[in-house]
């Protein structure tokens, strides 16, 4: 029912139906807009990537061909704008990070003591520092609604290796902060 | 550091978010190793926190504002449209002229102000005889009057 929905959604936008389009918008920006703002800490930037997405998804309807779910096609293009705002960071392959090469760092005693808002600062600074890839599967894994598949084709992940990815990103973001981040 | 501490360190964010259950003998190095403690304890801070993370919201103007950027983009592309299509009619009328100028002028027209006694003689039985000898030119003329009037119905389509 959802997926005929979904597909009625699309050919009504298609078909130049601002009503439907206006439904769309409607349907994903709650999710656009949190993904994004997990990764871009200025808000009004955030907000204003978020609306690229969509037009860009007006600009690309088109040329849906529905092969993906609407949810994972929105997602790549969320991927794409990352990316584009963070050029530094987008071309970087997960698998090359080199996070078990870094030199491990012996904590001293007072990161135990570090508050919960300076952690907060210290985490969300870290997470803007991961590969967008990284960075879109922390910050969608932890968000309500996300779907575990749609993230895992958004980002050609296979289904068995998001866990093992997230683990890395994981990591990648404990070793920021006790290095780097301190 | 020891060799249980670096097979602890693949495991620390898979124990911290409970996906991978610690055996006794890795929870009694935890106990230990005041590093891997830590690390593990670090590691259940970023879990937890990440699990706390505020959750932005779109502001209310933003399906609207979005809207808006989708009208003034397509009232772009048809002033696009607008335009190309007014160059091309231009244009098109342009080589019209030209063409009308140039058949006038071979067939002797363009001194029919100047000289009557050419005009009465154009307008006599050569005058069959050079049109034809333009139909080329003619043709030329018609296609492009009909590809200006494609593009206006064209350009007509698209912005409806």
């Amino acid at each position: 029912m959802k997926a005929f929905s979904e597909h009625e959604l699309v050919q009504r936008c298609r078909q130049g139906d601002e009503t439907a389009f206006r439904e769309l918008v409607d349907q994903y920006k709650g999710l656009v807009v949190a993904l994004i703002a997990r990764s871009v800490s200025n808000r009004e930037r955030a907000e204003e990537l978020s609306q690229d997405v969509f037009l860009k998804i007006h600009k690309g309807l088109p040329y849906f061909r529905g092969e993906a779910k609407l949810s994972t096609w929105i997602y790549r293009i969320v991927i794409n704008v990352l990316s584009q705002e963070r050029r530094d960071l987008a071309t970087i392959s997960l698998d090359e990070t080199g996070d078990d090469d870094r030199p491990r760092h012996e904590p001293a005693s007072e990161d135990r003591s570090f508050g919960d808002l300076a952690i907060k600062d210290r985490l969300q600074k870290a997470i803007e520092r991961l590969p967008v890839p990284y960075q879109v599967l922390v910050n969608g894994h932890y968000l309500k609604g996300m779907r575990y598949e749609d993230l895992a084709e958004a980002l050609n992940m296979p289904m068995g290796t998001v866990k093992t990815h997230l683990h890395r990103a994981k990591r990648r973001l404990r070793q920021l902060l006790e290095t780097e981040l301190r | 550091m020891t060799e249980h501490c670096d097979d602890l360190e693949a495991l620390i964010e898979a124990i911290a978010d409970g996906s991978h259950a610690m055996s006794a003998a890795d929870a009694a190095h935890v106990a230990s190793c005041a590093r891997c403690g830590t690390q593990l304890e670090l590691a259940r801070s970023i879990d937890s926190l990440l699990q706390m993370r505020d959750v932005a919201t779109p502001s209310a103007s933003f399906t609207a504002t979005v809207m808006r950027q989708i009208g003034r983009e397509q009232w772009q592309t048809e002033r696009a449209i607008d335009l190309g299509f007014n160059l091309a009619i231009a244009a098109g009328l342009a080589v019209i002229v030209a063409g009308a100028a140039g058949l006038a002028w071979s067939l002797g027209f363009l001194n029919i102000t100047i000289d009557l006694a050419a005009l009465r003689q154009a307008l006599d039985t050569e005058v069959t005889g050079r049109v034809l000898s333009q139909v080329q030119t003619l043709a030329m003329s018609a296609v492009l009057l009909t590809m200006a009037l494609v593009l206006w119905w064209w350009a007509e389509a698209a912005s409806d």
